[in-house]
């Protein structure tokens, strides 16, 4: 197990570095000049250059990667171009928001798909199978971003039930900030559980169909004993890994649900970064996300560990 | 695979049907927009703006008085370029990889799908939205941007596939008689990986469509006036109360379109791999 660990931290951290490295390089050939952006298009050369050379923008990406990293390693993420505010306070204030959406999103989807796909496998091809199995497709088509428009519309507009935006802390206001997010999670996480009550739903058929099932089955276990006891355990292991590619997309969808929902977020700082060319803010909240991702990724192939003892014992090996 | 084609069961292949009817139909009016359309997408009428849907404008009029109806046909244009375009740079580009690091292995398949595993960790739409960034908003470089966000997708499958090849007999006696790398895997290794690269292609292609809408929403891919279903989404988010239909109009689109191509994708799964359907 201390093997498993060690091997997937070891994992995380390069993969860590290397997507610092395609992002920074990537955010930084970005063809609309940050200077132009922060000065306005009627700045001199002269400014624009002044601009550059303060920020460190004309040495080789390189230098200014290895400057980047050190200090983001510190915990400094650099000030904005737009404002000079340092950026990481503001990355900081807007991780919890986007934190309470992809987790309330992810509960959403799953309190959905788990039930949806055990149902469906227990009752393979017949017509509440049938029927779920196509509920999923059509659940799986339907964008998120109109998903949430169409619940401002009903939920907001006509029946006046709940806020169309903007956010309160939970700790300052339980009741409005829960409110707040309810359409902002049902949008990601109806659309979500498309793809999770499929792939439970394969993984109960396949582990249903195996012998020690047969044999549990055949000593006379009820179907609930037999689900509960025994496939569930056993179907969770692939269902889990797609669940935690899923999470993973649904913070990457932050960007767009948030700015539809003014929720003020990693996702929308990161839209901010872009219209306003602003190098260290982008950076920062795309890097946020990833590392958000890869957590969840590493928690997930450790908790894939625990379940499945022959992992372990496969990487002892 | 060509066995799966030569058995045509109504049947298996209706969920392809039904995908295909729905894609054919978006397709048609893509490509003859000018002649389908009642109404140019930019002809603007302000003496007749926000209208309901009406016998002279069916899915009503935008805040320009553009009929929606005609702005949503020729939006068909730019998400099925999109679709077909990305798709393909994904397909091909994501391929070739794949198989490449599969059949020359060693520190090749090290580098090539360890670059390919790195990109896979990034969520899609974010990859999407910096590449957007980076390559600067056009409905081309929302092709390219969305076209790389599929390639580690098709790579994976296309080096699980083609490790599969490697180990038949015809592929030995390719080798046996000094075929070239390039004959042995355009000759011998695609031809027979196809089957899951289709269906893969056909989730592609829905994705494609999701993605540029999302793009097209946030400001980041086709730029008005031209239509796209995203932008008018977008724009009709201004408009809920007053007139939803630029909201719903777009939506379903973008929808309709998603799920023929998911059924297409499913059906084929189906018909070419049936113990995949469970």
């Amino acid at each position: 197990m201390v093997r498993l660990i060690a091997t997937r931290l070891v994992a995380f951290t390069l993969t860590l570095f290397a997507s610092s490295v395609v992002l920074f390089v990537t955010i930084n050939v970005l063809p609309g000049s940050a200077a132009k952006s922060a000065l306005g298009m009627e700045a001199t050369p002269q400014a624009i250059a002044r601009f550059e050379a303060q920020r460190g923008l004309d040495r080789p990406m390189v230098v200014q990667y290895g400057e980047w990293f050190l200090k983001t390693m510190r915990g400094d993420f650099g000030v904005s171009f737009q404002n000079s505010v340092p950026v990481g306070p503001e990355l900081l204030s807007r991780i919890p928001v986007t934190l309470e959406l992809a987790t309330l999103a992810f509960l959403v989807a799953n309190i959905i798909a788990l039930p949806l796909g055990i149902a469906a496998a227990s009752r393979h091809q017949k017509r509440l199978d049938k029927s779920l199995t196509l509920t999923a497709t059509i659940l799986g088509a339907v964008p998120n971003f109109w998903l949430a428009t169409l619940l401002i519309m009903l939920f907001s507009l006509n029946l006046r039930w709940l806020p169309p935006g903007g956010f309160t802390p939970f700790t300052l206001d339980p009741v409005t900030n829960l409110k707040q997010m309810v359409m902002p999670a049902l949008s990601l996480g109806l659309v979500s559980s498309a793809l999770l009550i499929r792939i439970m739903r394969s993984s109960m058929i396949e582990v249903l169909s195996s012998d020690y099932i047969r044999t549990a089955n055949a000593k006379g276990a009820s179907e609930r004993t037999v689900i509960r006891r025994h496939a569930l355990r056993n179907s969770l292991i692939p269902y889990l890994n797609v669940a935690a590619v899923e999470f993973g997309f649904l913070f990457g969808s932050a960007v767009v649900i948030e700015d539809i929902f003014r929720l003020p977020g990693v996702g929308s700082l990161v839209l901010v970064g872009i219209i306003n060319r602003d190098y260290p803010v982008l950076l920062a909240a795309a890097l946020a996300i990833t590392l958000f991702v890869l957590v969840v990724n590493l928690i997930v192939d450790l908790a894939v560990g625990l379940l499945d003892p022959r992992l372990v014992k496969g990487s002892r090996a | 695979m060509i066995a799966a084609f030569s058995r045509f069961d109504l049947h298996r292949w209706r969920l392809v049907m039904v995908g295909g009817a729905i894609i054919g139909a978006i397709l048609i009016c893509a490509i003859f927009a000018p002649a389908v359309a009642p109404y140019s997408p930019f002809d603007l009428d302000v003496a007749s703006m926000l209208q309901g849907p009406s016998g002279a404008h069916p899915l009503g009029t935008d805040e320009l008085g553009r009929d929606v109806l005609s702005r949503t046909i020729y939006a068909a244009q730019i998400s099925m370029k999109v679709a077909f375009i990305a798709a393909g740079v994904g397909l091909v580009f994501g391929t070739l990889i794949g198989v490449v690091a599969a059949y020359f292995g060693g520190w090749v398949d090290l580098v090539l799908m360890r670059f390919m595993e790195l990109l896979f960790s990034f969520p899609a739409i974010l990859l999407a939205v910096v590449l957007m960034a980076s390559l600067g908003t056009s409905i081309f470089n929302a092709m390219i941007a969305i076209g790389i966000v599929f390639i580690p997708g098709f790579s994976r499958l296309a080096r699980a596939a083609t490790e599969v090849v490697l180990r038949e007999q015809y592929v030995e006696a390719a080798r046996a008689v000094g075929m070239s790398h390039g004959r042995i895997i355009f000759r011998e290794i695609l031809p027979n990986i196809l089957a899951p690269l289709l269906v893969e292609a056909a989730v592609a292609f829905s994705y494609a469509i999701l993605l540029e809408s999302a793009l097209s929403f946030l400001g980041l891919g086709a730029q008005p006036p031209d239509p796209s279903w995203g932008n008018m989404l977008s724009t009709g988010r201004g408009f809920m109360s007053q007139a939803p239909w630029l909201s719903i109009v777009p939506g379903m689109a973008i929808f309709l379109s998603v799920l023929g191509f998911n059924f297409i994708g499913d059906g084929l799964r189906d018909v070419l791999d049936p113990h995949l359907r469970d």
